[in-house]
Parts: structure tokens; sequence; C-alpha cells
């Protein structure tokens, strides 16, 4: 296959950029604040939508709700109610009777707009996955390399999810600031991004790094090395957040000199980036736990945690979600100890599973990756309803973004983010009929798709004449 | 769960002569569009015996009680890799292609097989029975080699026949080793396959010094042009789909297309010219400039043609080698999902396999006197979250254990090993 020797490119190789690194300039921003600089605002606005009332569906309602024959009241953007015999005066009426209906799928890892589709051999020499220049490129942000015609964006959109995270990949200790959007057409990222979404801090453990620079005669090449690293970057982000304090308390005459890598990691330490570790092996993932924990710093998420089982209790206790595959294992060293019932194991001692997808082909299929997973866990003897499995891809995935409060579970109050699916969302015959974003159909399976730009105009999949 | 044969009696040889019937499951047989409902299935001696509705089982036969379960022969892959590779990011556990070296089109995979890799005891207890293993891509030249059939029966010699196709991978991610352009790809082929025919022709007139190819690489032509072997091609875009059509035709050669991301886009021509497609049911996004027509109802365009299909999962190269049963199965139920029949679907991933790799004795059917192979799910095979709940080859039973079952078990909840890991630190 063509994809062979390139196979799980995102996931475990490291394509180098000899491009130079960008210089991200703070530019006229005067800096109070010492650490982050604040993300752009989104401009971000909903598509035409009008209030709507879905009747009949069976509901799963993302934190363990299950109701039959129930219905959804949207207005303006947000859910009003969840229940049954819903009254409906001045809205539209959707009968879903017979199907299904989740909140909108939420992904924590994908690497869209960046690992660009389609891949060509120019990616080799130049790939904007992540800034490899540097082991600690804390200083870089993903957003500015996010291509938003990426057709990954709306096959994941037809495949229910609709919000996810884009990380920098796992070529570095710090691979920089992460951003949320939303799956909508869009020309800059700015258009897509979740309002008031944190940006998050994306690090990785393990032999992606160590193998990334130490092929390259540099540090870090071994996992003790990657450790001291992380110790040495956040001691000078202490130092750094010290300075700043002593230089607006007075007692330093002079302004610290600004540092956009110190500025990323003095944000991780007062707690304003979520932290989202690519991590296989337990023993790594405890080692970084702790590691993390003697600078205050707390996990939002362990991702691609292979061996997350064998260490359940402690991602319980520590309350790092955690986000797997189902069924991947072996591809790699890290990956030997991959089990199904990985997920199921975790949270049956009560963690937050997430299932993320982490390469394009499965952005689309959550719901199934969710379905393997389940059926793994039943297997091994554990009662897992649809209802609770799909937290995995709605609730437990806003936790780890720290958006709970506003997405992943139908409630009152909640944004209107509704997936109308054909059937059990767990079946591989399913397919997500409608996909609503704050209120708004963003996907009709039964309307003709918009292509993306890159689509546009080429001849390949139109019918042969 | 009925487990009744236990596991000494799975050593016993006389497990051949005992009568044995599994009862109460839909059992596709690939005879039929439609399963056989509630059916006992009589085995005797390895062999089936009957499968007829709502038969009760002989008072002999110990019974295997499968109510609600489905029966399907078990599963056989058109296009993996197991057995060749068992950490892919290790270069010495990695045997799936030569990047160097004298050998092109003679590189014989078979000779790299290894019974004990994970992925084939994976691929097993996940219920494949069988399986092409191609070689490739390789770094040196066009060709990537000679693929090989395996039995995953437990034994070491796994390989069931040697040298069944000779692969060839086409396409923009090949042309480096072409010299830069795919269609240099499609003028060393066609002069490999003429400098083989002149030298089979007439060896004595053989002179080195005329040829590009070695000897060696001559003699494994030879067969692809004595319609022997099927030249396989490895090629996603339509316009090498037609160029791999036109070496077919122009050589008189047989040929199988392999990934055919755009193959809908010549059906008829496919059909008309016999040749199979083994593609990936999961493709749909234009992962690279040669598959930007990739669609979803690839498989159903094209079995409506008449063209014969197999299925390979690629899942960006992870599903195709580490999650071959399940990934195959979500790929078949994505298929269905997207128009192609079930029946079809079903063959695609049991039987076709056989057909298109030429196999002298057809499996993949379940009939009386065939030989007992058949996969017991615990629901729709087609859904990617069912799983096998037995496994008989020749009639016994084959343990469903691995390496992940016992990790599985070694840390269960509950379990010891579980109680005993750090709750903090």
């Amino acid at each position: 296959m063509n994809f062979a020797q390139r196979a799980v490119l995102v996931a475990i190789s490291a394509v180098a950029s000899l491009d130079g690194a960008h210089a991200a300039a703070p530019s006229a921003v005067a800096v109070p604040r010492h650490a982050a600089l604040e993300a752009p605002n989104s401009r971000y606005r909903p598509l035409p939508r009008a209030d709507t009332l879905l009747t009949g569906a069976t509901i799963l309602d993302g934190v363990g709700g299950r109701i039959e024959r129930g219905d959804v009241l949207m207005r303006e953007g947000r859910i009003v109610a969840v229940g049954q015999a819903l009254s409906h005066e001045g809205v539209v009426v959707v009968d879903v009777s017979g199907r299904w209906v989740t909140p909108g799928i939420i992904d924590i890892h994908t690497h869209y707009g960046t690992y660009l589709l389609p891949q060509s051999a120019a990616e080799a020499n130049l790939s904007d996955v992540l800034e490899e220049s540097d082991p600690n490129v804390a200083d870089t942000w993903i957003e500015h390399a996010v291509r938003p015609v990426d057709p990954a964006f709306s096959r994941a959109l037809a495949g229910g999810v609709t919000t996810l995270q884009i990380l920098p990949g796992s070529g570095a200790l710090f691979g920089g600031r992460t951003v949320i959007v939303k799956p909508v057409p869009a020309v800059t990222i700015d258009q897509m991004r979740f309002p008031g979404a944190h940006q998050g801090l994306k690090m990785a453990c393990g032999s992606n790094p160590a193998s990334s620079f130490g092929s390259r005669g540099r540090f870090p090449n071994s996992r003790q090395g990657e450790v001291a690293g992380v110790r040495a970057a956040f001691l000078d982000a202490q130092r750094y957040i010290k300075e700043w304090d002593d230089y607006r308390a007075g007692r330093r005459a002079e302004a610290p000199r600004r540092d956009l890598k110190l500025d990323t990691l003095a944000a991780a330490l007062r707690g304003e980036l979520g932290i989202h570790l690519h991590c296989y092996r337990a023993d790594d993932i405890s080692n970084w736990i702790s590691t993390l924990e003697e600078f205050g710093v707390h996990l939002a998420a362990v991702h691609h945690a292979a061996e997350a089982y064998k260490i359940a209790p402690l991602l319980a206790q520590k309350q790092v979600c955690t986000a797997v595959w189902p069924d991947w294992w072996g591809f790699k060293r890290e990956a030997e100890d991959g089990i199904p019932e990985n997920g199921a194991f975790v949270d049956a001692a009560g963690g937050c599973v997430v299932m993320h997808s982490d390469i394009p082909v499965l952005g689309s299929l959550l719901n199934i990756e969710a379905a393997k997973a389940a059926a793994a866990g039943r297997r091994a003897g554990l009662a897992i309803p649809e209802e609770h499995a799909i937290r995995w891809i709605t609730s437990n995935a806003a936790k780890a973004l720290g958006l709970e409060s506003q997405i992943g579970h139908l409630a009152s109050g909640m944004n209107a983010d509704v997936v109308v699916w054909s059937g059990d969302p767990f079946s591989i015959y399913s397919k997500a009929d409608l996909v609503f974003i704050d209120g708004a159909v963003a996907y009709d399976r039964h309307s003709s798709q918009r292509p993306s730009d890159l689509e546009l105009g080429r001849t390949q999949k139109e019918p042969p004449r | 769960m009925t487990r009744w044969l236990a596991p000494l009696l799975l050593l016993a040889s006389s497990a051949h002569a005992e009568l044995i019937a599994i009862t109460g499951a839909d059992v596709w047989t690939n005879t039929a569009d439609a399963p056989v409902r509630k059916a006992t299935i009589v085995i005797s001696g390895g062999r089936i015996v009957s499968i007829e509705s709502a038969q009760p089982p002989p008072s002999s036969a110990r019974v295997f009680e499968a109510a609600g379960r489905v029966v399907t022969p078990p599963l056989d892959a058109a296009a993996t890799q197991i057995g060749l590779v068992e950490v892919a990011s290790a270069s010495d556990s990695d045997d799936r292609a030569v990047h160097g070296g004298p050998l092109g089109a003679a590189f014989d995979v078979s000779l790299g097989v290894d019974a004990n890799d994970l992925t084939v005891q994976q691929a097993r207890a996940a219920g494949v029975a069988r399986a092409l293993v191609f070689p490739g891509p390789a770094g040196n030249g066009i060709f990537a080699g000679l693929a090989a059939r395996l039995n995953l029966a437990e034994r070491a010699d796994i390989v069931e026949r040697a040298r069944v196709a000779l692969f060839v991978t086409a396409g923009g991610a090949a042309a480096p080793v072409a010299g830069g352009s795919r269609a240099a790809i499609w003028g060393q082929l066609r002069n490999a396959l003429t400098e083989a025919r002149s030298v089979g022709a007439s060896p004595s007139t053989f002179k080195p010094r005329d040829q590009i190819l070695n000897h060696v690489d001559i003699a494994a032509l030879l067969p692809v042009l004595q319609k022997r072997l099927p030249l396989a091609v490895v090629a996603q875009r339509e316009a090498d789909i037609r160029q791999a059509l036109a070496v077919g035709k122009d050589f008189g050669i047989s040929v199988v297309i392999v990934g055919g991301a755009e193959a809908w886009r010549a059906a008829g021509l496919l059909a008309s010219r016999h040749v199979p497609v083994i593609l990936d049911p999961l493709d749909e996004l234009p992962v690279s400039y040669d598959s930007l027509g990739a669609r979803r109802d690839n498989a159903k365009i094209l079995a409506e043609a008449g063209v014969t299909i197999g299925f390979t999962v690629s899942g960006q190269g992870i599903y195709l080698s580490y999650n071959l049963g399940p990934a195959l199965r979500e790929g078949a139920g994505i298929a269905v999902a997207n128009g192609l029949p079930y029946a079809q679907a079903l063959r695609a991933i049991t039987q076709n396999a056989a057909h298109i790799w030429g196999d002298p004795v057809a499996a993949g059917t379940l009939v009386p006197g065939g030989v007992a192979d058949l996969v017991v799910w615990d629901g729709d095979p087609l859904e990617p979250a069912s799983a096998p709940v037995a496994l008989f080859l020749k009639g016994s039973e084959i343990s469903l254990r691995t390496r992940q079952t016992l990790l599985r078990d070694r840390y269960r909840p509950g379990s010891e090993e579980r109680q005993s890991a750090p709750a903090s630190r």
C-alpha cells in the first residue's frame, strides 16, 4: 500500500521541518499579564438556524441518561428542554421517530488542517503538524498552520463531530498550543474557533521526542532525558513568573525579557492551559504525572494511553482523562500491550475515558470506535449500556477540553450541538442524518454536500463521461 | 457460554472422528444470498455432513449450542502483511519489503513469514483462517516481489502457497524508485515483461548486456507471462488503473488491482476484462493526489458492474496487519452501509480472496462434504463490535487465547495485578 511506509505518520513519526522558525511576534502587546498572549477573539458565527423541536427519538443524553420516544427543543442555539411530549409553539418540528439522538461528538485529538489532505511528497520536507527544530516549541500555536479547507473537517462533521481539538504533533516535549474548533465551512481559523475555549498545551513522552531528537544527535535521546528536560523547563517558568511578580510588585526595576516559550509554560503552571500529554506506557504515564505534580500541573488528558488499563485506579484518582483507540496495538513498541478492553477497564475504575481519532479516517467513525471499546468491555463482564458508552465521545471528551458546562450533554442551557442518527449510533449501518451546531443544521445527509475548496472543480468525484 | 471442548480434547486426534453438531445459529454458507436460519451443522471427520434448518442434532453428537449466533466461513484476507512484521517501528522485526539489494520481482516474501508473529496469533483468534501476504512497497525498484497465501492453522509452516502473485507498486508514491515519474513505472514494467518474454522464448539468445533485468527477476516474471501468476498492481488513480489494464491486454496477462480508490471510474472496463479489485471500503478522504476520487460506494459500483471485489483495510497502515479481522468486518459493514448487498460484502471477506488468487481448492463456502472451517460469531459479523465465539478449522475448535486475552485477564478489574497497581505516588 502507499500508506504502508508512512503508516501512522501522525501517531508515531516525526516529519522533519526544515522551514525556519516563524517569528511569532508579540508586536505591540503591552504585557501586564506576563504569560499568555490572548488567543484572538473567535469570529465564528452560527450558521442560519431556526428554533427546532426533534420528536420521538431514542435519546442518549451524553451523561448516562436515556429517554425513549423523547424530544429535544432547541431555541436560539441552546437546548431548552429534553423530555417526552414537549410542547412546540413557533418552532420547526422534525419527526425523528425510530431514530436516535445524541449530543454532538467531540474529538479531542486531531491534526486536521495541518496533516493536510491530500498528503503529498512535499510534506516529507515540510510538515505543519509540528515545529520540530527544538524539543521545546511551547511558543508555537498550531492554529497558525491550520488550513480550514482540509476535507477532513467536513467528513468529521458528517460523522457527527461538532467540536474538535487540533494539536501539534508528538515529536517534541512541549509541542505548542492547541486550538479547539467547530467543523464549519471557513476560510480562516478564526471563523472556526470555539468561542471562549481555552487553548491547550501539547506535551509528549516516550519514544517520539527521544527518537526525533536523538536521531539528530540532540537532546533528549532518552526517557530520563525527557523528564529532566520537562523539569528544567518548568523551573525556568517558575523563575520567570517570579521575575514578573517582582517587577510588578516594584521589587525589580527593569521588566524581565519577554520569552514566548516561558509565556506558555507559565500559563501552564497557572492552570490556564489544558495539558494534553501523548503517552502510551503505564510506567511513562505514571512518571509524567508525578513530574508534573512537582510543579502543581494537572493533566487534562493523556492521549494514546495504550497501557492505561494497567494503572486505571491511578488515572481515576488523579482525574486525568484517558484518550484511547479501542484496538490499536503493536505498531510500535510503546503499543505492544494495547488491548481492546483498555477503555472499558479504565471506565470501570471510575476514570474519564475518551475515544479519539488521531488519523483522519477515524474522525468520522468515533461512534464505531466507542462501539468496539464498549463491546470488548461487555465481553469482559462489564455492564456498559449505550447511554454510558456515549459518554466516551461526548461528555467525557467535553470534560477533557474544559467545556463540560457547554457541550457534550443534552440538557437545558447547553449548546444545541445535536446529532440525529438513522439508527443505533453504535451500529456500523447507522449514519448521522442531521448534525446541529449551535442549533443550526450544519450537515444534512439528504441534501447535496458542499465540497471543500480543495475538492471544488476536481472531476475525479464526478461520474465518468 | 457453552464450551464443551475441554482443553485436553483439543489435543486429542480423536476430535476428528467425533460427531459435532452446532445448533441454532443463522448460517451464511456463501452459496445463497440468505442464511440458513436456526440451522444445525453436523460435522464429522473434519468435514461438514449437513446444514439443515431446525433439525434436531444426531443423538450421538456433541452439541455446540449457538442459538442467536451467526456462523460464517472464516475470514480470508485478500491483501495483508501479517506474519511479516511484529513491531513496525523496529526494522529488525519488519520483513515486508526490500529497500536495496539485487532482488526485485524475485523477492519472495514467503521466506520471511513467521508463524509465531503476534499478528498471526491475533488474526487467527479474530476468525481469519487464510490470507494473502504481499511484499512492499520496495525501495529499490517498481517490483515489490512475490506474495504468498497463508493458512493460519496452528502449525509452524503456515505458508500454504508461495509465489502466488507478483506485486508491482504504481502511482505517485512509487514514482521515485522508477526515476521520478509514474510514467517511468509503466515504461519499466513494459520493458521487464518484454525482456522476460524474449528470454523465455529463446533462452539461448539471452544476452545479459542487453537486459535491464537480472536472471532471477526474469524467472519470476515468466509465470506471469504464462498466466500462471497474476500481476497485482497497487494503484489508486484512475489513470494508473487504466494503464494496468492496458498492460494486461497488451501482454495477455492476468491483472489484479490492489487499492483501487478510483476504480469505480473504470468499473465497466474492469468488469469486461475480468480484472478483480481489492479495495479499502473505508477510503473516502483524498488521502493523496492519487485518490482524489475516493468514495465510500466504490465497492457497490464495482460489484454492480460485475467486478469481483475483495477488501483490504488500511487504517493508515495500522489496521492492515494489526487489526486484520475486525478491520475486514468493519470495512464490509461500511460497504453495506453504502449500498453493497450484505451477502456480497460477506463474500468479499470470506470467499473472494481464494478466487482472486487462484487457490486450487476453493475455500470459503459451507457445504456438505466440504471442510468444516467456520466461525461462530456473537452477533452480526459485519458489526465490528461483534467477535468470534468459536473458530473451527477442519472440524476442531481452535483456541481463541492470545497474548491480548492473557493481558486482559491479568489486569481485569478486581484481579490481583490490578489491586497491586499503584494507587498513587
